[in-house]
């Protein structure tokens, strides 16, 4: 078997396997050096080959001066901040939040590189348990500062039956070579509301990784918004679990990659009990010569009867050399539900764009008009105002900062 | 029967169609009788006296045996392919025999000297070749004995390993066009056989096709002179007979600029309780504005109802449309097999060329079906279209895997994808991994995988004449279906009429 020969390993499998080897995380640090990271083969990263795309990992992130400015002015937020993986509140904590540490990473362990290398380096994660009906945001800005880093940090999030909570997780720092690998894990209550946005706005120069859990009970209800469009190379991992009757999740993304980018959301609904529902969509915006992956798994287990998801990826390409990939995937294994994926690719609309200039509208504002309509679908379900219009700022941003 | 229960079903789900699928129930394979006649077998084992054997067999030429021992030398280093939704023993490659031909067997000869047990066997199978050939007034073929079979089509019937007999050659000879077994055209026809084969699907491809390489036995040769259209259908039904062996065939299609051909494909096996290999490799070669329609029904053994036996049934099917405006067709209905691994490709090469693919896979009992295709645009203008039903029954798994790719330089490809399963029964699985691929930014590429998508357009237009929601569902479904089903030629109606009324009512994407 090709497995048993042993895996060449290069200076970031190195580096990661001296860094988890000082963790006292052997296990972790034996497993990346008998596997090496994930290649093609492994059909996760089918398209995001870690092994070519990761060429160095920095030294491990020391402790930072706190940044207090927020990446997001959202009026009124509950701001906490993780800067080189070191947890800090801004104000005092409204009531129904209790904000703690705990030991220990927080992803539950599963065959994934990204996963062992968190797991095995988190010493302490943030812990927040949100009671109540919150009527303020909690935004979590993780920063990563100095010298090119390699920092690796975990929030566990407990959200109890009946609460509604919307989560902001920003991702940014200086402008140096780091790597960020970042978790999140959120248990949702029976009944319990939760919006959760990540957005990603780091520099070029850095590798971001996150891998998002989240484990639905009876009755709840999840919206995810990833957002990826700063850092050179970005993958975001999710693992929606489906385990209790009637949950929902609107698991929703969006890759919005320019010259030399290369982005990455892979989800993987597991609809484990029956009576759940989830409705994946995302859409992946690429221009100049770069790379939008989307990959989107359904698994509906024997008994998960009554299942109902439909996985949607729409990918709309600017430019000649612009790379969109794809890959949804369904394994059915229950008869009675309604389960179906789709997947479109293609560039702007020529009908439509010619509708706009004969009206007397100039083309590069006729594209980005057409651009934000095709993004509204993702933004529109985003109750928060401020939030709403926060986000459509820096997209907005985005489509007017050219190439 | 199965021991398994009649699933109880949803209320949407066709009776009809349950019936139909249970009816083609693993314990009803009917064609599972085997030929008692004397073999000429290999002994078991693979190395490279025994690809000598099969070279020296089969009177090949040095340069044959040479290009079968370099891939034997590369399988040799390479692993078996572990990434398909597939599970089964480790196969003992050693184990099985090679080469198996009937013992009086001395090469392809008139009809008429074609062992008897033999053509009984095939008359057996629905392919009395003896009748085809006095129904076509073919001199000296004799009078009629049996039930006449209708159509006029030139069959290549191979047996094991070996090709027992070659209907209708004198007449397709007159076209130019040459329909033969590879082994034949190996010695009669080199410089083509040296120009194509292996030029679709390399040598070192994969594990199988690198295996087949080194010691295909049988198969089928056909090529089309430009400008020829050939006048009749050209099929090749393949039988495994001999217990303990493997079926490695090749078959090589050429058609050069302006033809068209049509090509069906067969094949059965005795019930037995071991698994038998079949690995074979078929390479396609469209040049400019030619057309190759490729239709296979797959029946091979299926193993009985727990599972044991069957056919494992490896195989690597590539078209290459080389030349511009080419097309090729790939239609499929796929019921047998334990064990089917499948991916009928179209590398869409020249500018303007079209690929399509057309299949039905059932499964029932332990069988396991991993199959789809791959459409590689490299040539500017090009256009593809995918449609596959998956039905799986019993204890089955039934995945659907296929690869879309725009290159660089493919602008303007266009591609069409759907694909729907139906799954009867809370005991099997059905699964879809479509690799959607564009690095071009004028590509088009579009895939679905669910029934609830009919256009609305249709429904409103059936509905406005009168019918009801669910009657105009069925008339489309049907229609649809019906639409797969007409991309086979007729001759194989018989086979497949069975599975015309299924529909797809209340299926999983």
């Amino acid at each position: 078997m090709r497995q048993a020969y042993p895996v060449r390993l290069g200076p970031a499998e190195q580096t990661l396997i001296d860094q988890l080897k000082a963790a006292g995380a052997d296990q972790a640090a034996e497993r990346l050096s008998v596997a090496g990271l994930p290649t093609r083969r492994f059909e996760s990263y089918h398209y995001t080959d870690l092994k070519t795309l990761l060429r160095s990992v920095p030294p491990l992130g020391a402790p930072a001066n706190q940044v207090d400015v927020p990446a997001l002015s959202l009026p009124g937020a509950f701001n906490l901040t993780l800067v080189n993986g070191v947890a800090s509140q801004q104000g005092e904590a409204p009531e129904g939040v209790i904000v703690g540490t705990a030991h220990g990473g927080v992803l539950t362990t599963r065959d994934d590189a990204i996963v062992h290398i968190n797991s095995g380096l988190v010493r302490e994660s943030l812990s927040l348990s949100l009671d109540s009906t919150l009527d303020q945001i909690v935004q979590i800005a993780h920063r990563i500062e100095g010298e090119a880093a390699h920092v690796a940090d975990a929030i566990k999030v407990f959200v109890a039956d009946g609460a509604t909570a919307t989560i902001v997780e920003t991702f940014s720092g200086s402008d140096a070579a780091h790597v960020g690998n970042h978790a999140m894990y959120m248990a949702l209550g029976k009944g319990a509301v939760v919006t959760h946005v990540t957005i990603d706005l780091s520099a070029r120069a850095t590798s971001h990784f996150a891998t998002n859990e989240y484990h639905l009970a009876d009755g709840a209800r999840l919206r995810t918004l990833v957002i990826h469009l700063g850092a050179g190379l970005a993958r975001t991992h999710l693992f929606p679990h489906m385990g209790g009757a009637d949950a929902h999740a609107d698991v929703t993304g969006l890759n919005l990659v320019s010259d030399g980018q290369h982005a990455d959301i892979t989800m993987e609904t597991h609809h484990a009990v029956p009576h759940t529902s989830s409705q994946p969509l995302f859409k992946s915006i690429a221009r100049g010569r770069s790379k939008a992956i989307v990959q989107g798994k359904l698994v509906v287990a024997r008994d998960a009867q009554k299942t109902d998801a439909k996985f949607m990826h729409q990918g709309l390409m600017l430019s000649d050399e612009a790379e969109i990939l794809s890959k949804p995937e369904l394994e059915i294994y229950a008869d009675d539900v309604v389960c179906g994926h789709g997947s479109t690719c293609g560039q702007l609309d020529d009908d439509s764009l010619f509708y706009l200039l004969s009206r007397g509208i100039p083309k590069a504002e006729a594209e980005t008009m057409l651009v934000r309509g095709f993004i509204a679908e993702l933004l529109d379900p985003v109750d928060d105002e401020g939030l709403n219009s926060a986000l459509q700022g820096i997209i907005d941003g985005w489509l007017l900062g050219g190439k | 029967m199965a021991d398994y229960d009649i699933p109880t079903l949803k209320e949407e789900i066709d009776r009809e169609t349950v019936d139909q699928v249970l009816a083609l129930d693993v314990d009803k394979y009917k064609y599972g009788f085997e030929t008692l006649i004397e073999s000429d077998v290999a002994p078991p084992g693979l190395n490279e006296d025994i690809v000598r054997l099969i070279s020296a067999k089969k009177d090949e030429p040095e340069w044959m045996l040479e290009w079968r021992l370099e891939a034997f030398r590369r399988w040799q280093t390479m692993d078996e392919p572990t990434w398909a939704k597939v599970h089964y023993p480790k196969i003992d490659f050693q184990a099985i025999s090679y080469y198996a031909a009937p013992k009086a067997f001395k090469g392809p000869k008139s009809l008429d000297e074609v062992d008897p047990e033999l053509l009984k066997t095939y008359a057996k199978l629905g392919i009395p070749l003896k009748e085809q050939a006095i129904l076509a007034g073919v001199e000296g073929a004799g009078e009629p004995t049996g039930t006449p079979f209708s159509g006029n089509v030139a069959v290549d019937a191979v047996f094991d390993s070996v090709s027992v007999v070659t209907t209708f050659r004198a007449e397709l000879a007159k076209q130019g066009i040459i329909f033969c077994s590879i082994s034949e055209a190996i010695r009669e026809h080199p410089e083509l056989v040296k120009q194509y084969l292996g030029s679709v699907v390399p040598v070192t491809d994969n594990y199988y096709a690198t295996l087949n390489s080194a010691v295909f036995t049988d198969g089928s040769f056909v090529f089309i002179p430009k400008g020829v259209r050939c006048p009749m259908e050209l099929s090749t039904y393949f039988r495994i007979n001999e217990k303990n062996t493997g079926q490695f065939e090749r078959t090589l299609i050429i058609a050069e600029d302006d033809t068209y051909v049509s090509y069906l494909e067969g094949c059965t096996a005795p019930t037995r309780d071991e698994n038998q290999l079949h690995a074979a490799v078929v390479e396609l070669v469209a040049l400019d504005n030619a057309e190759i329609k490729y239709s296979t029904v797959q029946n091979w053994y299926p193993g009985d109802k727990d599972g044991k036996g069957g056919i494992y049934n490896f195989v690597t099917k590539r078209g290459d449309c080389r030349g511009t405006n080419s097309k090729i067709s790939w239609t499929q209905v796929e019921t047998g097999s334990a064990i089917t691994w499948k991916y009928p490709s179209c590398i869409l090469r020249g500018d303007g060329s079209r690929g399509e693919f057309y299949s039905i896979a059932i499964s029932n009992g332990y069988q396991q079906v991993d199959s789809g295709t791959k459409m590689i645009h490299l040539g500017k203008n090009t256009s593809s279209r995918i449609i596959s039903k998956g039905i799986a029954a019993g204890l089955s798994d039934n995945t659907y895997r296929g690869q879309v790719s725009a290159h660089a330089r493919a602008k303007n490809a266009r591609n069409f994808t759907q694909c729907d399963s139906l799954l009867i029964g809370d005991k099997c699985g059905a699964h879809t991994v479509p690799y959607i691929e564009s690095r071009n930014g004028t590509a088009v590429f579009e895939h679905e995988a669910t029934t609830s998508k009919i256009s609305d357009d249709q429904l409103f237009y059936c509905q406005a004449r009168g019918l009801n929601e669910e009657e105009a569902v069925a008339l489309i479904v049907n229609g649809f279906v019906r639409d797969v089903l007409q991309h086979l030629p007729m001759e194989f109606m018989v086979e497949t009429q069975k599975l015309i009324s299924i529909s797809l009512e209340g299926s999983v994407g």
